[in-house]
């Protein structure tokens, strides 16, 4: 693929009869290993590109997208695009952005692709080595694995916009298999880093290790409604979940009750909710959104009271506002979304252990499972398996397996108590979700 | 699609470093979704994927290479990269390839693609109508269709090179009822691996109704209470309770390393007698049917337990290499960014001899979950999940008034021996199941089931 195909598309369109048209190409090359016994055991090197075309025609936004990039290709993009956008009823304008804004590009600098295939797997092999030393109890190591990937995006219209940005990121992660008298735990833990100088395998390799030691004696609890802890890693996957819900699109559908309530309580007032592309704990932003519009810092919910919902061009201009630079497109093949960048809930004051002590009685809830189905994104409604630590007393005094949380998304961010300081990132995605653990009242266990 | 010489020499590429088995697996699949939204079409796509996937093994070692550049240079560089991989020097092979196309047992009448825009979003439009005029609650109607038409050519170093079609089409309705408080939802998705006329052969007004009567009733549901109860699991895709509790567990996947509740219990009990299951990739035109799987093999009609004994596992090739056992055809992937694994095709509880109003007439108070989600599991300690979508109180044997945001969990080799009641009548639902190898199409099924204790989650 050459930048030539980029502009022979554009003016294919154009001469096809669109009136304005959009090109979004990606480029990505990753590799992964995953070590067992000391050696080699799985290895993926991968590359892939694709290039779209959005344009109005008739007025109405026709898409199409393709990996073959070629001449025959591009014509039957063309063409498919134009007989999606004849398919389209709705009428609301679809605005494409003339670049005209500044944006903050940070300087790139790789720090990932300078290791060498060897060196990544002998990383591995390193931290595989850690984590069976780390404890007697570790049986064996399975998916241990190092990973790094680039990527690059250009986005340019017949309006002038021409943008383009590079990022690269790594991973390792691994899961031991316990051993605990007859039956068998895994415990894990992940890492991304965007410098392989902030990458220590022992640590990665001893945190999962008395990730899954930690549960060993886990057994269920009473049923009832009791004061729970949210820890953070699991508090930034409650907040992925239900993220659609501060979609202006989601809002303007119906299908968010946080529609019209800009100005009035949403959440106990020790909440605030950032979305900030430029946040330096995680990796998930850039300078421009998928539509090429400036990316930029911005408070969803300040001291509980509820400030924006999340835009892009199309739903900006509906409502008559600006865009957030909200608009979501992590791969060539994606149609337009909404989705945050950095999306994370501002830490507060208190350590861990103190919000054992509000806690009192209660339990702390360090995993979720089957988000997928047990939690319903349009109603908020959640039941979902968990697991934790039985709190007594203020203090952690056992593991707690097999019971579920119950709740609304919506009561929990009215219910929070307390917010921790311990502000924690998850793998980031298209998007990077982030919490700090917290103190909820209201929430359901169903245990024994 | 791959001529030999092109194939042969980028296998000879593969194998020049020492590995044993070389494989491509070639893609060119079409899809297009159309959307409609508030009764209009909101949005209509079209993709195409087109790439290749190198594989290469030396004993139990693998490696796995993607690219879509398909020139011969960009072929066999991507086969050098993975050949790099496994090995130093090793002698050259050679390869004769023998051309095959896969016996098709799916016959398709109308290619997704040759029908016309506008048909397919008027029976978006008819399933809208009918999930509105069904009750003035209803708010919001989102429907969708999508189209898939992939094309797959398999060629490894054994010497087989063979094509596949395989042709999807899938229609989705969720009507979301409202009250100003609150939202609930409800849906239907049926697919199959046919042609647009399973489209045109289904009741869309029902599906609309359906979807909003759900929607409907649970918003007048209360909360489901909280505890260990006897449950009735509904036919279809109440079978969403075997494909996670059991099923997962049986693929070599889990079972070649160890990782699996089910390791060394073939020909041992695992499940109460009144259970037989089945995983069969045959069935003609079923959602989750192949003519051959992803490494080239034919699919094949498993029975994973009878009367209560394991009898087979899912194998894909690699691990059947790790477990000392040929393939039965479960080698599945998403596309061609994937390496294939054992996954299930179409998987199932066998029809029992129980009646199915007596399982609720004598289950005494419980829950009847009539309509399920989609759930979990991990493997390792066979631990479960899975969400109810539309569930009933049972008061003294009778179904006493709908309660929502019920789920269900337990340990799966646990759960399996629990089961009391099998009824006499199944049916299979449609599902994408997510794994290591991607999202692929699965059918999962049973006939009506009775738990006698598993903890609901509720409030």
């Amino acid at each position: 693929m050459n930048e030539r195909m980029i502009d022979r598309l554009l003016e294919m369109a154009k001469r096809a009869g669109f009136e304005q048209a959009e090109a979004y190409y990606t480029r990505g090359e990753s590799f992964q290993a995953s070590v067992q016994e000391g050696a080699v055991e799985d290895y993926r090197v991968e590359s892939q590109q694709g290039l779209s075309l959005r344009g109005l025609y008739g007025g109405k936004m026709g898409y199409a997208s393709t990996e073959a990039v070629d001449e025959d290709g591009l014509e039957e993009l063309v063409r498919a695009a134009k007989e999606n956008a004849a398919l389209i009823q709705n009428e609301d304008e679809t605005p494409l952005h003339d670049g005209s804004d500044t944006i903050e590009q940070k300087p790139y600098e790789d720090k990932i692709s300078a290791l060498s295939a060897k060196e990544k797997i002998d990383l591995a092999i390193a931290m595989e080595k850690y984590a069976k030393e780390a404890d007697e109890r570790v049986l064996r190591v399975h998916g241990c694995m190092i990973g790094t990937e680039t990527s690059y995006r250009r986005i340019r219209n017949t309006l002038g916009l021409d943008r383009e940005s590079s990022g690269s990121l790594g991973f390792a992660g691994v899961s031991p298999i316990i051993r605990n008298g007859d039956n068998m735990l895994s415990g894990r833990h992940f890492l991304a880093f965007d410098d392989f100088a902030k990458l220590d395998v022992k640590d990665v390799a001893e945190q999962a290790v008395s990730d899954g030691i930690s549960y060993i004696g886990a057994s269920s609890m009473p049923s009832g409604a009791v004061p729970v802890v949210i820890r953070n890693d699991t508090m930034a996957v409650f907040l992925g979940v239900f993220a659609g819900i501060f979609s202006a699109a989601s809002a303007d559908r119906g299908l968010s009750l946080l529609k019209g309530k800009e100005g009035t309580a949403v959440a106990a007032p020790c909440v605030t909710l950032l979305d900030d592309p430029f946040c330096k704990d995680a990796y998930s932003g850039a300078a421009f959104d998928g539509e090429g519009v400036a990316a930029r810092c911005k408070a969803v919910i300040e001291d509980g009271v509820f400030r924006t919902l999340l835009y892009d061009l199309k739903y900006a201009h509906k409502a008559g506002v600006a865009s957030t630079g909200n608009a979501s497109r992590p791969s060539y093949a994606s149609t337009v979304g909404i989705a945050p960048s950095n999306f994370y809930i501002r830490p507060g004051e208190n350590s861990r252990e103190e919000l054992f002590r509000m806690a009192g009685n209660g339990v702390m809830i360090t995993d979720v499972m089957g988000t997928h189905a047990g939690a319903n994104p349009v109603s908020g409604d959640f039941s979902l398996a968990s697991k934790g630590f039985l709190i007594q007393n203020g203090k952690v005094v056992r593991p707690v397996e097999q019971i579920t949380v119950a709740g609304n998304f919506y009561k929990l961010l009215e219910g929070v108590r307390a917010v921790g300081s311990d502000l924690y990132f998850g793998l980031p995605g298209a998007c990077s979700f982030g919490a700090p653990s917290v103190l909820v009242d209201g929430l359901s266990i169903a245990g024994k | 699609m791959l001529n030999n010489t092109l194939a042969a020499e980028v296998l000879g590429k593969a194998l020049s470093t020492g590995g044993d088995f070389a494989e491509i697996f070639a893609e060119d699949t079409t899809s297009q979704g159309i959307v409609v939204l508030s009764s209009q079409v909101e949005n209509a796509s079209t993709g195409r994927q087109r790439g290749v996937g190198i594989r290469i093994y030396k004993g139990l070692n693998s490696v796995y290479a993607y690219t879509n550049d398909l020139g011969r240079e960009g072929l066999l560089r991507c086969a050098a990269d993975a050949a790099a991989a496994i090995g130093e020097k090793g002698e050259s092979r050679d390869i004769r390839l023998t051309r095959s196309i896969a016996p098709n047992i799916h016959p398709v009448r109308l290619l997704p693609g040759d029908v016309d825009g506008k048909r397919k979003a008027a029976a978006l439009l008819q399933m809208d109508k009918a999930a509105r005029d069904y009750s003035p609650e209803v708010v919001q109607v989102s429907s969708s269709f999508s189209g898939k038409w992939q094309r797959v050519q398999i060629i490894n170093s054994e010497g087989l090179n063979v094509q596949d079609e395989r042709v999807y089409v899938r229609v989705r309705v969720q009507a979301i009822a409202a009250s100003g408080a609150e939202n609930q939802t409800g849906s239907r998705s049926p697919g199959a691996l046919q042609g647009y006329e399973f489209v045109e052969g289904l009741d869309l007004d029902a599906l609309g109704r359906g979807a909003a009567q759900s929607a409907v009733t649970m918003l007048h549901a209360e909360n489901c209470p909280a505890g260990q109860m006897p449950v009735v699991i509904d036919d279809g895709f109440g079978g969403v309770i075997f494909h996670e509790a059991c099923g997962h567990s049986l693929e070599a996947t889990s079972v070649a390393k160890g990782n699996s509740v089910f390791c060394g219990k073939l020909g041992k009990p695992i499940a109460a007698p009144c259970v037989s299951a089945v995983d069969d990739g045959t069935m003609p035109g079923e959602w989750g049917s192949l003519n051959i799987d992803d490494e080239g093999n034919p699919t094949q009609r498993k029975q994973l337990i009878k009367d209560g004994v394991l009898t087979s596992y899912m194998i894909d090739r690699l691990n059947g290499r790790r477990m000392g056992m040929p393939s039965t055809g479960s080698g599945r992937r998403q596309d061609y960014s994937y390496a294939p694994t054992s996954r299930m095709n179409n998987t199932f509880i066998c029809e029992g001899s129980d009646d199915e109003e007596e399982m609720i007439r004598t289950m005494g108070d419980g829950l009847y979950a009539c309509r399920m989600g989609g759930g979990s599991v991990n493997p390792v300690t066979g631990e479960f999940n899975f969400g109810v979508d539309e569930a009933y109180l049972v008061r003294d044997g009778r179904i006493d008034r709908p309660v929502r945001g019920a789920s269900l969990i337990g340990k799966g080799h646990e759960i399996l021996w629990n089961i009391d009641r099998v009824g006499r009548r199944m049916t299979m639902a449609q599902g994408m199941c997510g794994s290591m190898s991607g999202s692929v199409p699965t059918n999962v099924g049973q006939p009506r089931i009775r738990v006698s204790q598993i903890t609901v989650g509720g409030r």
